[in-house]
């Protein structure tokens, strides 16, 4: 490799970086810091001209300040000691007559992240709130938040929080939403910023001030406040109302929402916002943005689940134009199937019908299943496209097609005869498995109407040895067994064969059971067979189930503008789901900075992190690890808990997990390390793999002085850099769990910082 | 909020990489195995900063990549939600699903810029029109500092964009966007130091009531430029019925005006006419043809809004230098520049017959620019034989069309392309979808029919009128999704 070598490019830098000649040249000077930033943004090592760069950053030039900041904040977690000349210096410049100066020093010391940082910043701050130059202001509000988080056990300080309400009323628009949004982070623990009536009315009349993202969080912060009275209500939305045609498709939104929710009780209201949101919505509908484009057809389709009939004079709107990102057509086509009136059908159909045939695949298929979602109301209409389509004897269509009519056999009886008529000849183009189903399905069930039932199942019969998908046997013997109820005649021979076969020769057990079933059935008499397989053929009330009826907005108005809409209920209730403790994550980074603080003092030894503290002090120790949430109570483990691998074996399996997380693992694990690591805060073994097994796991159990009980796992797969961990609570309290969970994180982070 | 900030270039390297939160990307660690030293210590955990460029000496001449990367000395470990993406998404098989993506329960918000990728991660439950809208501000905003949004752009201008990284997103959060407001706090790589008056301006600017306009601005020649933006979508049948078309257009503004002038815009929108011109009815009768419906507009965030609401009157006091006024879509009446008439004749199973002949419809007078159509031809074509009357036509194999290029073209002409494709005879039963025929040009006209009646500037404190202001207006229609099919 032509590198030259870190320790080279290094010294070369440093002798250029302190070499008086280029120091007293502007642009020598920076084309030097410029270099070094370069390095470091390829990965070199460039931490050893720490004090040459922060002597760099002392110059009147505000670009290369600008880089040594950059610089100094990407290196001072390695160097704490370092870093204090940083401070130093970076608290000169908090004084300096520049406020772009001032500003940069102040975002750059609550970006350093390094342990005892917070009694610097606490001065420069409080001055930077009360600055005369907005812009170190807005840097200030935001550096509360940032260090607040730092030092994220402590008791948060009232007087910053007062200072910070009191700047609400401050004069610059960006410092009055900064002090919302910090406000909202330092006060998390709460319920997050307050918003009263004076409050409240003070952000209305600053709105038009504020740009389009203050605006978007403004009327979203907004959504807190509860009007004292209908009087004050309709001010309210009577100010905001202009914000419903906003140029910012955000503020459009966010509008929208907080007027839905504030007039939650007024339908008439509801209604007539969202007819004045229609324009706003379609010119995003149809915008060039597409990913705007995308999430405005989202919230389309949200409104259109209340108000079926809503956008319905505006079809067209929603045709798809060939070059359109597969996303958006999807949606589109979703949005059709939900306006189709009357009036429109034809013309929404005959898009349809030009979809059906697309390139893609997947999107084809989409539409067949679009044009069926209509068929339930408009029936003979849609066969009739349906029909049409098995026409072009496509693999894909044929198939997609074949199962819409099996779900509108059993949804609308009155098109079974349409259907019947349709089949014969499809089982040719058919070859995937979801589609052979749905045909034998139908032939089966309606096999009296198909005059050709009978032989086309005869050649699956035939087949049946090379059949290679065991659902369509399955499938098949049940259909046969019908038909043979229906048209005896025609069918007793090949039954025979089948149930010979399925019983003697078949290798999948399920389809041998099924054959098995219905050759012990068949031997209790037709009658008793005619009792247990004639159920009815369809039934349409499992329509009107599906039919996702009428949702009134209230039922969606809260999320309305949240990533709720763009994934879909059921999806983000299963992301968010998959979140229980959702805090320890946020709280993830005090648990780090405990973890340096421990770990920078005992750089070469290893496990003296856990041991220094004395064994003996147990309850003690327990809350020196979990002070870090303050507010989680006191979770003591008590040291002996007489659990036996069989009953461990036994809870963990009746047990439901409460909460998973994965933590950045590297290399292999050592047993014996994370054994005493955990026996230190009362967590025991119950059993582990030997150390460098792969899959690597691990199974503990604590249990806290109430007698609630944690059972963990730990699980490192082969090549992962991440270790799994799932707990179980054999009794539901979700504080205690977080402290558990935020001991043995704290316990595992120190071990993995030890072995890697 | 946002968590973090990465853009990602085709093949999924990381350009840039800013994070402002530590929930994303927890899994980052940043790795010093130095040989040198003594022990091996994980170091910078969740860093807020992240600096990482991954481009390689590949034949870039310029310094950024004249080092590879070291293996000894650093290695960043980020098997972690970048990788993810790059994983899911730009890697992906299958095409994009979704803008937006969720992987491990973090949000990625992608936009693609020709072929870099900007995504904004982020863990929370936020607003997704704004995040997108965000990353669009922040698309213009680049690209008014370096030009066009490219890997080598992006590449030579690291610095720069981490610099305004930093000061448009603080902890995650917007902060001011403006570009014109921007430049006062991020020269260009500019070596100048900052002169008093500039300082103060800074102050200034802020403390200001109105955020977008800094006070105190003298230009020598008040000058101001109009530009109506419009890009007309059409989806045609092959029988020539209209089935949507819309206008979806844009006033751009660029003003160069000395202190804090007042302006106020006026178009032949139909509602203002109607109220004017309640006079005769001659007059009705007349404006009515000229005047225009539009559906829906919105507008920057200087126009007062409640005097738009109350006589529909536009007046505001615009932001220095370039900004967007306002933004319209109509969808009645629209001037529909170029008619496509297409005849596909399938002659037996090997041979295809296309004949499709272009119309410009508007004023003879005028020129349209870069007309390009695109005749899709099947995928088993063998061979294509092009005649065309105008311009220059060659079948892309690679595309699967034939593209006629046209460089100009007047008013109320028409011409023609014919072409023979041969086909190769394929056992494939599937019918050809037939894509429809699209087309690109431009215009000097506003298709939707907009015009701009006047845009008057008062400056009740400085000793300019009206009249001594330069104005310029210009239109230009573009061809938005321009669609016939066949």
């Amino acid at each position: 490799m032509p590198y030259l070598g870190g320790e080279e490019a290094q010294r070369e830098l440093r002798r250029a970086l302190s070499n008086p000649h280029v120091q007293a040249d502007p642009a020598r000077y920076r084309g030097a810091v410029l270099r070094v930033i370069r390095l470091m943004a390829q990965g070199a090592d460039v931490s050893g001209l720490f004090p040459e760069m922060v002597k760099a950053g002392a110059v009147p030039d505000v670009v290369q300040k600008k880089l040594v900041s950059f610089y100094v904040r990407a290196q001072a977690p390695r160097q704490p000691q370092l870093a204090l000349l940083a401070v130093n210096s970076l608290r000169k410049d908090c004084a300096h007559p520049s406020p772009a100066v001032r500003g940069l020093a102040l975002r750059t010391m609550c970006g350093l992240r390094m342990p005892g940082i917070q009694e610097y910043l606490q001065q420069p701050l409080v001055n930077g709130l009360r600055d005369k130059a907005s812009y170190v202001r807005r840097a200030a509000v935001l550096g509360c938040a940032k260090m607040v988080k730092l030092q994220g056990d402590c008791e948060v300080d009232g007087a910053l929080v007062n200072e910070l309400y009191s700047l609400l009323r401050d004069q610059d628009p960006i410092v009055v939403v900064n002090c919302l949004r910090a406000l909202e982070e330092i006060l998390k623990k709460e319920g997050g910023v307050v918003i009263n009536k004076p409050i409240a009315h003070h952000l209305l009349n600053r709105m038009p001030d504020l740009d389009q993202w203050g605006q978007s969080e403004v009327l979203t912060f907004l959504l807190r406040y509860k009007p004292r009275s209908e009087d004050e209500l309709f001010d309210i939305l009577n100010l905001l109302d202009g914000y419903l045609k906003s140029s910012s498709a955000s503020v459009v939104m966010a509008a929208t929402k907080l007027f839905l929710v504030l007039a939650r009780e007024y339908p008439d209201v509801q209604a007539d916002v969202l007819v004045r949101v229609k324009g706003p919505l379609l010119s995003a509908c149809t915008s060039e943005s597409r990913e705007l484009c995308f999430t405005a057809l989202c919230h389309v389709r949200q409104i259109l689940r209340s108000l079926p009939g809503h956008f319905s004079s505006h079809y067209k709107k929603f045709f798809c134009s060939y070059s359109e990102p597969h996303y958006i057509k999807c949606q589109k086509m979703e949005v059709l199937c939900e306006l189709v009136n009357d009036e429109n059908v034809q013309q929404v159909l005959e898009e349809l019908k030009s979809y059906c045939t697309d390139v893609s695949e997947e999107l084809a298929q989409g539409a067949i299943f679009a044009v069926a979602n209509i068929a339930r109301t408009y029936t003979d209409q849609c066969v009739g496209i349906l029909t049409e389509l098995l026409g072009l004897q496509q693999e894909h269509i044929t198939s997609a097609v074949v199962r819409a009519f099996r779900d509108l056999a059993w949804l609308c009886p009155q098109c079974t005869d349409a259907v019947c008529q349709a089949l014969p000849g499809c089982e040719d183009t058919i070859q995937d498995s979801e589609g052979k189903q749905a045909l034998v399905w139908l032939l089966g069930t309606h096999g009296e109407k198909i005059p050709n039932a009978p032989y086309v199942l005869e050649d699956f019969v035939e087949n049946v040895k090379s059949e290679t998908f065991p659902a369509v046997k399955m499938e098949l013997l049940t259909a046969l067994v019908r038909l043979f109820l229906a048209r005896p005649a025609e069918c007793q021979d090949m039954l025979g064969r089948l149930l010979y076969y399925c019983i003697e020769e078949e290798q999948d057990m399920a389809v041998r059971d099924r054959g098995l079933f219905y050759y012990r059935l068949l031997q209790s008499g037709v009658e008793e067979v005619k009792r247990v397989l004639c159920s009815p053929k369809s039934d349409p009330s499992l329509g009107l189930l599906g039919d996702q009826s009428k949702q009134p907005v209230n039922a969606w108005a809260l999320d309305f503008n949240t990533l709720a809409t763009v994934y879909g209920r059921e999806r983000w209730a299963l992301i968010s789901a998959q979140q229980p403790v959702e805090p320890s994550y946020s709280c993830s980074p005090c648990a780090d900075s405990r973890n340096t603080d421990t770990e920078s003092p005992v750089s070469e030894g290893n496990k003296e992190v856990l041991e220094v503290q004395p064994d003996t002090h147990m309850s003690e120790e327990n809350k020196e690890l979990l002070k870090v949430h303050p507010d989680a109570g006191s979770l003591s483990l008590i040291p002996d808990v007489s659990l036996t691998a069989e009953q461990f074996e036994k809870t963990w399996l009746s047990l439901d997990t409460s909460c998973q997380l994965s933590l950045p693992w590297c290399g292999p694990v050592h047993a014996d390390t994370i054994q005493t690591a955990l026996r230190v805060v009362h967590i025991h073994t119950i059993a582990m793999s030997k150390t460098g097994a792969q899959p690597w796991k691990a199974y503990l159990s604590a249990q806290d002085d109430s007698g609630c009980l944690f059972l963990t796992e730990l699980l490192l797969e082969a090549a992962d850099a991440e270790l799994q961990v799932s707990v179980k609570q054999n009794e539901a309290k979700p504080e205690a769990l977080q402290c558990f969970i935020s001991a043995l994180r704290t316990v595992l982070e120190a071990v993995a910082g030890l072995e890697s | 909020m946002i968590g973090g900030l990465f853009i990602y270039n085709h093949k999924g390297e990381v350009l840039i990489s800013r994070v402002y939160r530590d929930d994303i990307g927890t899994a980052n660690t940043l790795h010093c195995g130095d040989s040198e030293s003594r022990c091996k210590t994980p170091i910078l955990k969740q860093s807020s900063l992240e600096v990482t460029c991954n481009w390689k000496a590949s034949g870039d001449p310029n310094p950024p990549g004249a080092l590879s990367l070291p293996s000894k000395v650093c290695r960043v470990w980020r098997r972690n939600a970048v990788d993810a993406f790059r994983v899911n998404v730009i890697h992906a098989r299958q095409q994009v699903r979704s803008p937006v993506t969720n992987i491990a329960r973090t949000s990625f918000f992608h936009v693609k810029r020709s072929n870099i990728w900007l995504a904004a991660v982020t863990k929370q439950n936020v607003n997704a029109a704004m995040v997108f809208e965000f990353l669009y501000k922040m698309c213009d905003v680049m690209t008014a500092y370096f030009g066009k949004i490219s890997e080598e752009n992006i590449k030579n201008n690291f610095v720069l964009i981490y610099e305004l990284l930093d000061e448009i997103l603080d902890f995650g959060y917007p902060q001011n966007s403006e570009t014109g407001a921007l430049k006062t706090f991020i020269t260009q790589q500019g070596i100048k130091s900052q002169t008093k008056e500039e300082q103060s301006q800074i102050t200034s600017q802020v403390t200001g009531q109105i955020g977008w306009r800094r006070e105190g601005i003298k230009y020598r020649r008040n000058e101001l430029f109009l530009d109506v933006l419009e890009s007309v979508n059409l989806l045609m049948s092959p029988q020539g019925q209209v089935l949507s078309a819309h206008v979806s257009g844009r006033v751009v503004m660029k003003s160069y005006l000395s202190g804090m002038p007042e302006c106020k815009f006026g178009m032949n929108d139909k509602i203002v006419i109607e109220k004017q011109g309640k006079g005769t009815a001659d007059e009705t009768g007349k404006s009515g043809k000229q005047s225009i419906a539009i559906d829906d507009c919105t507008f920057h965030q200087c126009v007062r809004l409640s005097k738009f609401d109350s006589e529909r009157s536009i007046s505001f006091i615009p932001p220095d230098g370039e900004f967007e006024l306002m933004r319209y879509r109509t969808t009645k009446d629209i001037i529909l520049p170029f008619r496509v008439i297409p005849l596909v004749r399938e002659v037996g199973r090997t041979k295809l017959e296309v004949k499709v002949v272009i119309k410009s419809n508007f004023k003879p007078s005028l020129l349209a620019q870069k007309i390009e159509v695109r005749i899709p031809t099947p995928l088993n074509t063998s061979g294509v034989q092009v005649i065309c009357m105008k311009g220059k036509a060659k079948y892309k194999a690679s595309e699967n069309a034939i593209v006629w290029k046209i460089k100009r073209m007047a008013g109320m002409k028409e011409s023609q392309i014919s072409a023979e494709i041969e086909l190769l005879p394929t056992n494939d039963k599937k019918k050809w979808a037939r894509p429809p025929i699209s087309m690109n040009f431009e215009v000097p006209f506003a298709p939707s029919g907009l015009k701009v009646r006047y845009l008057k500037v008062f400056e009740p404190k400085l000793n300019y009128s009206d009249h001594d202001v330069i104005k310029w207006v210009r239109y230009i229609g573009r061809s938005g999704i321009y669609e016939t099919r066949c």
